[in-house]
């Protein structure tokens, strides 16, 4: 039964498959949100009554942070850490790369693609469906990190309690590159029959971006990470930038947003011409 | 609304330097039971995914109930019921939630019809797939394909893993179904389970359509197989009339067996006139089918059919 571009069939089908995973995902993800949300304001704190952070540790804390955090109090730059944690961009990557690369890489690989191109549904509808399941999922997780960090928070003093409001800016701004993480798996996913070649690559797509990131944030003046930094998607994320200024990043929103059509429409095209065939 | 079911012309696909199939024309009429044969690796499921519109032709055209199979493949296969060569599906589905979901993708009912197949092919829909074994999955796929009442059914290999009683239900089914109008292309490399059901045949070598007849006219185009046995008492002919009529495949001292070409038997029965003397036995007959098939298999290297 068709929903617009949507198969509610094939939506039913793929969150079938998805869905326990998903919620695996939220668990692990709200747990570990709600950890960092009732830990580091606290170790933060603590940091700050020394009133000295030596500029090693705080060198460090900004290239994770992608920005400089001076003049930051504790709930800005603990909630900044735990919403760039690397435990929680790997998981949200994981997440996004384990759903998007099912299809089509992973049905042609477990040979069921015949019996789901068989069905009277074309391929972009088909795409859409599979989006629209993933999008569904993404909501599940994302909503995990936001409510682990509120749910972290209620343990905490109130003065170390983020803006919900300047949050969701964050969480917004991380469903982008969240979303530009699991397009470029879909692409990858329809460009290659193999799954594990298709996730292996966005890993290393991954890799590359946050450690150019990484390295460009840590230091500016290294000509190598500063021509490269605007391939990194995490550039355009800066979630201390966010919770200071508590200004919507429209720029770097529009620029994640902007990748994600670029790559699902590439996604589109090349499902729609290829062939396809387990053999 | 035309009378071809199926109509390939010209077909070429290729993968890089692999040959898939070449040239094929193939027309199908819409009710009949076609059969669709070669060995495995001759190009039938290249052909078949062409037809299932996953693959797009190199050149030439491939249309089924006058819709193009690349172009208009999804509003195709609302009409078609196919069943995969080699049948996966999703291991977490039942027989029942099976058919509920692909009704539900479908937009039609198909579990009245499918609970009717199921029973008729003794299959038990609440088994998950997972714990199913082939033939049950073969069975279950089977009932996927039909159970929308598809008009044209594209079926690769479908009686693997069926038990003979199954393969027999199948034939009955899909009789039933050419009976009502709907259209079976059936693909296989078994001439024997082909020659049960269909009518018309094509088959298919090295990614070339040597033959597309009816099965009788496939045997009647393959002349007579001879076998004579001469008697010791007498002088054996030394070389016979018959050598430019007769391929030759053992000419022992006084056994003689070959292949007579097609519409020479009077030549052959004025020879034996001439010589029944001297001859102990004589056998004249057409091969059976499945010989006949197997010389279509055989590495000829010009790959025409065997005459």
């Amino acid at each position: 039964m068709n929903f617009g571009p949507f198969n509610l069939g094939l939506v039913q089908r793929a969150l079938r498959e998805i869905l326990g995973i998903t919620l695996v995902f939220a668990g692990v993800l709200a747990t570990i949100s709600g950890l960092l949300a009732y830990a580091l304001p606290r170790i933060q704190a603590r940091f700050m009554q020394r009133q000295f952070i030596p500029p090693g540790v705080k060198q460090f804390r900004d290239a994770i942070l992608g920005l400089d955090s001076t003049g930051a109090g504790v709930s800005e730059v603990a909630f900044a850490i735990a919403w760039s944690h690397p435990i929680v961009l790997a998981l949200l990557s994981a997440h996004a790369i384990m759903v998007c690369t099912r299809v089509l890489a992973g049905e042609v690989e477990r040979g069921t693609v015949d019996v789901l191109l068989a069905l009277p549904v074309s391929r972009l509808r088909l795409l859409a469906s599979e989006t629209l399941a993933w999008l569904i999922t993404a909501g599940v997780v994302l909503a995990a990190v936001y409510a682990g960090s509120y749910v972290g928070a209620q343990f905490i003093k109130p003065e170390f309690r983020p803006d919900w409001a300047k949050l969701f800016m964050v969480l917004c701004n991380l469903s982008l590159v969240y979303a530009v993480i699991g397009c470029a798996a879909l692409l990858v996913a329809h460009y290659t029959d193999r799954r594990v070649r298709a996730v292996l690559a966005v890993i290393v797509i991954t890799i590359f971006s946050l450690l150019i990131n990484f390295l460009h944030t840590l230091d500016p003046a290294l000509e190598f990470t500063k021509q490269l930094a605007f391939l990194s998607f995490l550039d355009y994320y800066k979630p201390i930038g966010m919770l200071l200024s508590g200004e919507w990043p429209w720029k770097d929103m529009g620029i994640l947003a902007g990748a994600c059509v670029v790559l699902w429409t590439g996604t589109a095209v090349i499902l729609s011409r290829r062939d396809i065939t387990t053999t | 609304m035309s009378n071809v079911a199926i109509d390939i012309q010209q077909l070429t696909r290729s993968y890089g330097p692999r040959r898939g199939v070449s040239d094929v024309n193939l027309k199908v009429e819409r009710g009949a039971l076609f059969g669709f044969l070669g060995p495995n690796g001759a190009g039938k499921t290249t052909t078949i995914r062409v037809l299932l519109g996953f693959l797009r032709p190199t050149s030439g055209k491939a249309t089924a109930l006058d819709l193009d199979c690349w172009r208009q493949s999804h509003t195709l296969k609302h009409d078609v019921g196919a069943i995969p060569g080699d049948l996966r599906l999703w291991p977490w589905l039942s027989g029942r939630s099976a058919l509920k979901l692909f009704g539900r993708i479908r937009g039609k009912d198909m579990l009245r019809q499918g609970q009717s197949l199921a029973e008729e092919l003794e299959l038990d829909l609440s088994v998950k797939v997972r714990a199913m074994s082939r033939g049950m999955r073969q069975k279950l796929g089977l009932i996927l394909a039909l159970a929308h009442e598809p008009k044209l059914l594209i079926l690769d290999e479908p009686t693997t893993a069926l038990d003979p009683l199954m393969q027999d239900r199948l034939r009955e089914i899909l009789r039933r179904r050419s009976n009502l109008g709907d259209t079976v292309f059936f693909s296989s490399h078994t001439l024997g389970e082909v020659q049960a059901l269909c009518e018309r045949v094509a088959i298919v070598k090295r990614g070339v359509i040597v033959a597309d007849t009816t099965v009788s006219e496939l045997a009647a185009a393959a002349g007579h197989d001879i076998d004579i046995r001469w008697s010791a008492a007498t002088p054996l002919p030394e070389s016979t009339s018959l050598d430019p009529i007769v391929t030759w495949k053992s000419r022992e001292s006084l056994a003689w067996t070959g292949r007579l070409r097609e519409g020479e038997l009077p030549q052959l029965l004025a020879f034996v006139a001439q010589h029944r003397s001297a001859m102990a036995d004589l056998k004249i007959a057409r091969p059976d089918l499945e010989t006949l098939f197997m010389r279509f298999y055989e590495d000829d290297s010009n790959g025409e059919a065997p005459r």
